[in-house]
């Protein structure tokens, strides 16, 4: 067992947890922060995108212990109260969602590739939405979501 | 994924000595390709040693005629920093063509090159450049470093703490990604440095190996269409059902031409 | 298309804060995991299962094997294919224990389930049970399969034939064939896809001793669809099963059928009193979840000297794996077989379907499932007889489309279709992507060394069948005289929430907000079909509007009284009853607060119809662009145009279309799925092998559409679910093959991977070089 203590979406969690546990299955099984998926096993998906110290990490590829003394923010914690962040606004403003599955790790690669690059170029786009799958939606709302968001964000 | 116990190290010397004393262990950095091996159940190992956050494995910096990179710096961080950048733009390149955003985000130099995975991208650099491993033990040249698939000169328990890169006169990589992976289904970087051109080819071998018959066609002059007569012999390359070995041999070929052209541009 | 509804969606909101609802995200008190221990072997006699190990790990509870699903007593996978043979035998259905008995025949099969305290725990101890193997030969292919000398896969299943069927007229297409002037012959694939929505499968099952009942969270593509075949698997009364549907993290058929895992966690938990929860990992997901698509298709097209179609035939060999599920067999035969003539007036067919098993996983219903094999092979053989005879393609298909005044055109097989404008279509469609125009993009591509290519597929589909013979809808008001909808579809996707609350809001008059739609929800006493087959707008939403309109109705006499009037003396619009002089007024929402509490609410309600298929159907045009020195293909330019009748929101019916295009384009350019010949070993077992579309594959769809309102449901709506799956992948094919014709490619088979174009194209051009030298 391990012990860890961490900040998630501002709040400070402190957890003794198997030493093999994933930072994705702390957040959902110990804190009970489900908006944050699994989609599979060999860090390809991308549905478990999480902030840790402000970039996007795969959180299933990633040991909780690893994580101990930082600050994560989930999906979760990107709405500030009723004020959805730009990034989500856009996503139901260009139907960049169909099951919903994928989104919340769409939306957090979004929004970290925004803060490195606040004008991406569609090329720019894709190459920063390469560790995110989609199967619903053809990508292409996403492509338009992420303008969108770009724009209201400047 | 298997039980194992975590440890993080507190200093280098701290990880040497835990290796030494789990012969089991697993060192880890980014755990970008030791994490999913676990998870495939895979491997088991006793321990994972941590040594991603050690400060003794960061930190880039321009000594002399060498940019050196310390073996846990990520690939985000040497893709955007200014220094390697203006010392070796190639290098940042493809740093920035490692996986995907969250991939850079989290694995490192040391990781990947450790790790020698016959499709990993930096390799082809270390060994292009002709840079100089440096461990917690001694230095090794590139060209001893790479032992084929999955295999270094590494003892057990030696880590590898920074990485000397001599600063090229100028250098290229291009890459053909995996369709699923990402990883270099064949990648080719040139560099034009003092001790000649060296040209290194990733992910269409069991191994980074140096493409000597481009080197010497380069020797003889490094200028558009000098590897376009090339005959890239597809004998000893890997084969799959993503890709035929002629394909992969074509696919150097290709590679290196347009790697060429950008080093020329 | 037009920006009739604002893109957000009513189940937008909880899904883009984190507080979607999937099938992992359920626990109960107590729950106890599951793994699942899976063959590694594709065929093999299981000589024995040491679970010993398995049982002494602290904090397994039990291990269960195949005799636990002997010994459980349940019945056999339900079928929905009730097509018979020509001596009037049905499809042969192989026993399939939830857990593998005595014999696996695919790699990932169920041979054992481990449960324990912890999802880990489970899992190492899955690693610790022993299985002794003894294996028998394997096949992979369907058509090898089908050779007298192949290894047989169930003693009940003689040479591996679960059904031949066939439709048309054999000896009227052989007289036609006879007097062809042209015949042009193919044979294609429709290679075997892993479906992969993104959520993993997963189920959570508790059984409740007193009551008999089990309670089930699980992924699903509706309640009743997936509650009558638990109920036919198991045996257990559709009275006894409590399905819990929530979110669900996209579909695509892979959920359409029952699983047998399903069946295990249900003998476990009755057996240890205990909720169980099993959440696959992506692995188990491609090695077990139902597969798509596998389809081999020969063709034969037969015309007369003017470029009139006189025949056609088809021979489908449909690989269905190892076991066959629920909608496998039924959507891959009759989905195609009601399209066996396209778009075009074609006098005389015949086509023969024979359903295959091999070790491999087995097969269901994938996005469009039989509908985009059949228009793939249609609209190959017209592209290679207009090439054959050198007649334009547009043109070709121009002399031989069903006209305008032949609808309602019952075809020579299954179909009947309902009212369409093709050569409308092409041609809205041919402006669109500037065809004319193309000759100069292909020489601008040209000079950057680039192979372009442009492909053109005039398709239609039979949709919205559906597999129940009526769909029903209920309103009903809560307590507080709330209106709420309930459908026993299911949304995995494609945003019943926004689009049938929207349908009764505009009928009544009434603002969406007012309107809560409750899908497949326990305890309703309705029937319908599952949200499948592109059926659920065009069925459950109809009914949607018979619903609202029966409810005007219902509410008048009581509006009446309200008003102290008589029912004829009141008007109803916008949402209130009102006298006709307008001088008093109660709106509909009001009157249902006022009788609230009252039970039933006087205003409750069943609707129900029986809607029928409908026939979207449209034109498709794709650039492609061939860079010869890697094989890599890009899609430079897509341009649709379709008929999907009465568009009820654009913005999810354009979302359907392209996510249709993009899985095609997966189809066509990247995903394989390869089982080893010799071994049956999967070799492209994760999105590592497996090459899923990214951002970029498909940049934009410049969307047209060009409707005839369908008249036979009263939404006037056209089931577009699949569209854009039957139709990209004859565009993007055909827009490859016509990149590389010049260099004397005739022929190109699916997957176009970037290895496979460039061996192909090598080849081409190695007998040039050796010429030119």
């Amino acid at each position: 067992m391990t012990k860890i203590e961490l900040t998630v979406n501002g709040t400070r969690h402190a957890r003794e947890v198997e030493d093999r546990t994933l930072l994705v299955d702390l957040l959902r099984d110990h804190l009970g922060l489900t908006g944050t998926h699994v989609g599979c096993d060999t860090s390809q998906c991308g549905c478990c995108t999480v902030h840790l110290d402000g970039r996007a990490v795969k959180s299933c590829t990633m040991l909780a212990a690893q994580a101990d003394g930082a600050s994560i923010v989930t999906i979760e914690g990107m709405a500030k109260g009723d004020k959805l962040h730009p990034v989500q606004q856009a996503f139901t403003d260009c139907h960049a969602l169909q099951c919903g599955f994928c989104t919340p790790g769409m939306i957090m690669a979004t929004a970290a590739l925004l803060k490195d690059n606040p004008n991406p170029t569609d090329e720019e786009i894709y190459h920063g939405l390469e560790g995110n799958l989609c199967r619903c939606t053809g990508y292409i709302n996403i492509v338009k979501a992420v303008k969108q968001a770009a724009q209201t964000m400047k | 994924m298997f039980q194992f116990n975590y440890l993080k190290a507190k200093s280098l010397a701290d990880a040497a000595a835990l290796a030494k004393a789990n012969p089991d262990a697993k060192l880890m950095s980014g755990g970008m390709t030791l994490l999913p091996t676990l998870k495939q159940g895979l491997a088991q190992p006793s321990h994972l040693i941590d040594i991603g956050g050690l400060s003794e494995l960061s930190g880039i910096e321009v000594k002399g005629n060498t940019l050196v990179i310390g073996a846990a710096t990520r690939h985000y961080d040497v893709a955007s920093s200014a220094v390697v950048r203006k010392a070796i733009p190639a290098l940042a390149y493809l740093a920035n063509q490692i996986g995907d955003p969250q991939v850079r985000n989290r694995g490192t130099l040391g990781g990947s090159v450790a790790n020698n995975d016959p499709a990993a991208d930096y390799p082809s650099a270390v060994l292009a450049l002709n840079a100089t491993i440096v461990t917690n033990q001694r230095e090794i040249a590139a060209d001893d470093f790479f032992q084929g698939m999955f295999a270094t000169a590494l003892e057990e328990g030696e880590i590898v703490v920074r990485i000397v890169f001599p600063l090229p006169k100028r250098a290229a990589y291009e890459k053909f990604p995996h369709p699923a992976s990402g990883y270099a289904m064949a990648g080719v970087f040139i560099a034009d440095t003092a001790a000649g051109v060296r040209v290194a080819v990733t992910g269409a071998g069991p191994g980074v190996f140096r493409w000597s018959d481009a080197e010497a066609a380069l020797a003889r002059g490094l200028k558009a269409g000098a590897l376009d007569a090339l005959h890239v012999d597809a004998t000893d390359l890997n084969e799959d059902f993503h890709a035929t070995r002629e394909y992969r041999a074509n696919l150097v070929q290709v590679m290196g031409k347009r790697a060429l052209h950008k080093l020329l541009a | 298309m037009s920006e009739k509804h604002a893109a957000n969606r009513r189940e937008d909101l909880r899904l883009i804060t984190g507080r979607g609802r999937y099938s992992s995200d359920n626990n109960l008190p107590g729950q106890l995991h599951a793994s699942f221990l899976r063959c590694d072997c594709a065929h093999a006699e299981i000589v024995a299962i040491d679970t010993a190990p398995a049982l002494k790990r602290p904090g397994v509870v039990a291990v269960f094997t195949g005799e636990d699903a002997i010994a459980a007593g349940y019945k056999n996978f339900p079928n929905l294919m009730t097509f018979t043979n020509k001596a009037g035998a049905g499809i042969l259905q192989p026993e399939r224990p939830v857990l593998a008995h005595g014999r696996v025949r695919f790699v990932g099969e169920t041979v054992a389930m481990v449960v324990a305290e912890s999802a880990a725990i489970a899992q190492d101890a899955v690693a610790d049970i022993r299985v002794e193997y003894r294996d028998l030969p394997t096949v992979v292919d369907a058509e090898d399969a089908l050779k007298p000398a192949a290894p047989l896969l169930h003693t009940s299943v003689p040479g591996n034939l679960t059904l031949e069927w066939d439709t048309g007229d054999a000896a009227a297409v052989a007289q036609a064939f006879k007097q062809a002037a042209h015949v042009t012959k193919l044979k294609v694939v429709s290679p075997r896809v892993v479906p992969s929505p993104m959520e993993p499968r997963a189920a959570l099952i508790s059984y409740e001793a007193a009551s008999g009942c089990y309670d089930v969270y699980t992924n699903s593509q509706g309640i009743g669809m997936l509650r009558w075949q638990i109920s036919a698997l198991t045996g257990v009364p559709e009275d006894k099963l409590r399905l819990h549907l929530h979110d669900v993290g996209g579909s695509f058929g892979q959920r359409s059928a029952v699983y047998p895992e399903h069946g295990a966690l249900m003998i476990a938990s009755k057996k240890l009193g205990r909720p169980i929860k099993w959440v696959a990992t992506r692995s188990e997901c491609f090695l077990s979840d139902s597969h798509g698509r596998g389809i081999v298709m020969g063709g034969e097209l037969a015309l007369d000297r003017d470029g009139k179609f006189l025949a056609a035939r088809y021979d489908f060999v449909v690989d269905m794996g190892a076991y066959l599920t629920t909608t496998g067999p039924a959507s891959h035969v009759r989905n195609p077989a009601i399209c066996t003539t396209g778009v075009y007036k074609i006098p005389a067919l015949y086509a023969n379907f024979r359903v295959a098993l091999t070790n491999t996983a087995p097969i269901a219903a994938y996005r469009g499932a039989g509908r985009p094999d059949i228009a793939y092979v249609i609209e190959r053989l017209v592209d290679q007889a207009a090439c054959e005879l050198k007649i334009d393609r547009a043109e070709l298909r121009r002399r031989n489309f069903i006209p305008l005044d032949a609808f309602p055109y019952k075809t020579p097989t299954l179909g009947t279709y309902e009212a369409s404008d093709f050569n409308g279509c092409l041609t809205k469609a041919l402006k669109a992507a500037d065809w004319d125009g193309f000759p100069q993009r292909r020489e601008a591509a040209r000079k950057r060394g680039k192979l372009r290519g442009i492909g053109l597929s005039t398709v239609i589909e039979g949709t919205a069948a559906g597999f129940q013979p009526k769909d029903q809808i209920a309103i009903e008001f809560d307590a507080d005289g709330r209106l709420e909808v309930f459908t026993v579809a299911l949304s995995q996707g494609q945003g019943h929430e926004t689009t049938f609350a929207q349908i009764v809001a505009d009928t009544l008059g009434i603002a969406a907000e007012s309107v809560t739609l409750r899908q497949s929800v326990h305890g309703k006493n309705i029937v319908g079909n599952h949200t499948g087959g592109s059926r659920s707008l065009v069925g459950a939403g109809s009914v949607c509007k018979i619903a609202a309109q029966k409810l005007i109705e219902q509410a008048r006499p009581l509006a009446a009284e309200a008003l102290e009037l008589e029912p004829s003396q009141v008007d109803y619009a916008n949402g209130a009853y009102r006298s006709r002089d307008g001088a008093k007024s109660i709106d509909l929402l009001e009157l249902a607060k006022q009788h609230a509490g009252a039970s039933p609410h006087p205003l409750n309600l069943i609707a129900e119809a029986s809607v029928a298929a409908t026939f979207p159907n449209g034109c498709h045009i794709a650039e492609v662009e061939i860079d010869p020195e890697t094989g890599v293909s890009e899609i430079a330019a897509y341009t649709a145009c379709d008929d999907c009748g009465t568009v009820i929101n654009h913005a999810i019916v354009e979302g359907q279309m392209h996510g249709g295009v993009a899985m095609g384009a997966g189809q066509v350019f990247g995903e394989q799925t390869v089982y080893d010949k010799s071994s049956g070993q999967l070799l492209s077992g994760s999105f590592s092998d497996y090459a899923m579309p990214r951002a970029g594959w498909v940049r934009d769809i410049h969307m047209n559409d060009h409707p005839l309102i369908s008249k036979v449901n009263v939404l006037g709506a056209k089931g577009v679910g699949e569209s854009g799956c039957t139709a990209s992948l004859s565009t993007l094919v055909t827009a490859a093959l016509d990149a590389v014709r010049p260099l004397g490619i005739e022929h190109l088979d699916m997957p176009l991977t970037a290895s496979r174009m460039w061996q192909m194209i090598q080849q081409a051009q190695q007998p040039q070089q050796a010429k030119a030298k």
